[in-house]
C-alpha cells in the first residue's frame, strides 16, 4: 500500500472541531458537525460526507473496504480505482459508534456504540439501535425505513410516524451546534482556506 | 482497608476541594461544570459542558456531587430535545456518592445520590435514576426511563432485576469514601 496522503476538504459552513483525528482524503459537506474526539480514517479510499450530518464524540468512520473483484484480480497492486465511501445528508452518528459502510443514504441514525460492518450499505431513513452489531458475512443493502434494534439485532420497518418532527429536530440540532460549538471549541479548516 | 490505587501525580490535577481530574480527560466548557468536591475524573473521560442551554447569563450544564467517580473513557453529555419548537440542551444533575464505571455513556437528566453504574453502560437521554439504584455492567437504558430507588437494573433494554437491601446507602457511601481514600499519588514521586 502506498502511504496515505492527507487531503481534507471542509466546506466553509461545516463545523469540525480541532480535536478530531482525520486521515486520508476526506470531504466534509456544508453544515456538517464533527464533535471533538471523533475519528475519520480514509484508508482504502476517500470518504465523502454530505451536508447536515452530525458526528458525535468517539465516533469512528473508516473506509477500509477494498472492492472484492479488484482484490481478486490484483491481490498485490493498489488499484487507482479506489472505492469512495459516500455518506449522504442529514445522518446522525451518535457517541462511540463505528461505521464502515461503503455507502450511506440520507437521514439515517446510528445510535450510541452501534457497530456497522463494511459489508453493509445503508439506504435512507434507517435506524441502528444502541449497542447493535450489524456484521453480516455477505454484502447486504439495508432497505429504507429499516430499524435494527436490541442485542440480537432484530429488524422491523418504521411506520414513518413522526418523520417530520424527527427531521425538524435534527435540523434544529445541527443549527444549534453550528452556533454553539465554535464558542467553546477550536475549529479546523480545510486545506483550501 | 484494601490496597491503595496509585496514580501518577503528573497526570492528575487536584483542586482545593479535593477533586482529582485527569489531564487526559476531555473537558469542554469547564466554566459550566460544577464538581462538588472529592470527585475523581479518570483519564479518557469526555465531559461536555459546552452544550449549554441557550439564554442569557451563566448556565450550569453538568453538576456533580461529592465523592463521585467518572471512570476511564466515560462520556457525559447533557440531553437535548425540542420544547415548544425550540431546540435546547438541558442540564444534567448528579448527586453525591455516584460511581460510574469505565466506558459508560451517560445522557441522563438526573442521577440521585448513592448510585452505582457499571462498565460499558449506555444511559439514554432524559433518564432519571433515583437514589441508591444500581445499574449492572453492559446495561442499555433507553431514553426517558425512570429507574426507581433501590432497584438493580440490568440487560438490554435495562429492566428491574431485583430490589436492593436498605443498607445500600451505607454500603455505597463507605465504598465511595473508601475508594477516594485509596486513590492516592504514587509514592515514588513524592
Amino acid at each position: 500500500m502506498p502511504p496515505i496522503r492527507d487531503k481534507f476538504t471542509i466546506h466553509s459552513k461545516a463545523v469540525v472541531c480541532q480535536d478530531v483525528e482525520l486521515k486520508g482524503d476526506i470531504t466534509i459537506g456544508a453544515g456538517t458537525i464533527v464533535h471533538p474526539k471523533a475519528t475519520i480514517f480514509a484508508i482504502a479510499g476517500p470518504i465523502v460526507i454530505g451536508a447536515g450530518c452530525i458526528i458525535e464524540e468517539g465516533v469512528i468512520l473508516v473506509n477500509r473496504r477494498v472492492p472484492s473483484r479488484l482484490r481478486l484480480a490484483f491481490p498485490h497492486s493498489s488499484s487507482s480505482r479506489k472505492e469512495v465511501m459516500r455518506i449522504g445528508d442529514d445522518n446522525i452518528f451518535e457517541i462511540g459508534c463505528r461505521v464502515e459502510c461503503p455507502s450511506i443514504g440520507n437521514f439515517n441514525t446510528v445510535s450510541a456504540r452501534a457497530r456497522v460492518h463494511h459489508t453493509v450499505r445503508l439506504s435512507s431513513y434507517c435506524v441502528i439501535g444502541a449497542a447493535c452489531l450489524v456484521v453480516p458475512t455477505e454484502d447486504e443493502i439495508v432497505d429504507e425505513y429499516t430499524v435494527i434494534y436490541g442485542p440480537a439485532a432484530e429488524r422491523r420497518i418504521w411506520s414513518e410516524r413522526g418523520k417530520i418532527q424527527e427531521a425538524d429536530l435534527r435540523k434544529k440540532h445541527a443549527e444549534y451546534l453550528k452556533e454553539m460549538l465554535p464558542k467553546f471549541n477550536r475549529l479546523r479548516r480545510g486545506d483550501g482556506t | 482497608m484494601d490496597a491503595p490505587i496509585y496514580y501518577s501525580r503528573a497526570e492528575y490535577i487536584e483542586t482545593d476541594t479535593g477533586n482529582k481530574v485527569s489531564r487526559r480527560a476531555t473537558i469542554a466548557g469547564p466554566q459550566n461544570i460544577i464538581l462538588g468536591g472529592k470527585t475523581i475524573i479518570a483519564s479518557g473521560a469526555i465531559i461536555r459542558g459546552d452544550l449549554r442551554r441557550t439564554g442569557p447569563g451563566h448556565a450550569v450544564v453538568i453538576s456533580l456531587g461529592r465523592y463521585c467517580l467518572i471512570g476511564e473513557g466515560c462520556v457525559m453529555r447533557p440531553p437535548y430535545k425540542t420544547y415548544r419548537g425550540n431546540f435546547n440542551y438541558y442540564p444534567m444533575k448528579i448527586g453525591d456518592h455516584v460511581h460510574i464505571g469505565n466506558g459508560t455513556i451517560v445522557e441522563a437528566a438526573t442521577i440521585g445520590n448513592h448510585v452505582e453504574i457499571g462498565k460499558n453502560c449506555i444511559i439514554g437521554k432524559f433518564t432519571i435514576i433515583k437514589d441508591c439504584a444500581k445499574i449492572a455492567d453492559n446495561t442499555v437504558i433507553p431514553p426517558n426511563t425512570v429507574v426507581p430507588a433501590l432497584a438493580l437494573f440490568a440487560g438490554s433494554p435495562g429492566q428491574l432485576v431485583e430490589d436492593l437491601p436498605e443498607s445500600t446507602q451505607e454500603m455505597v457511601e463507605a465504598h465511595t469514601k473508601g475508594f477516594y481514600a485509596r486513590f492516592q499519588p504514587a509514592a515514588a514521586e513524592r
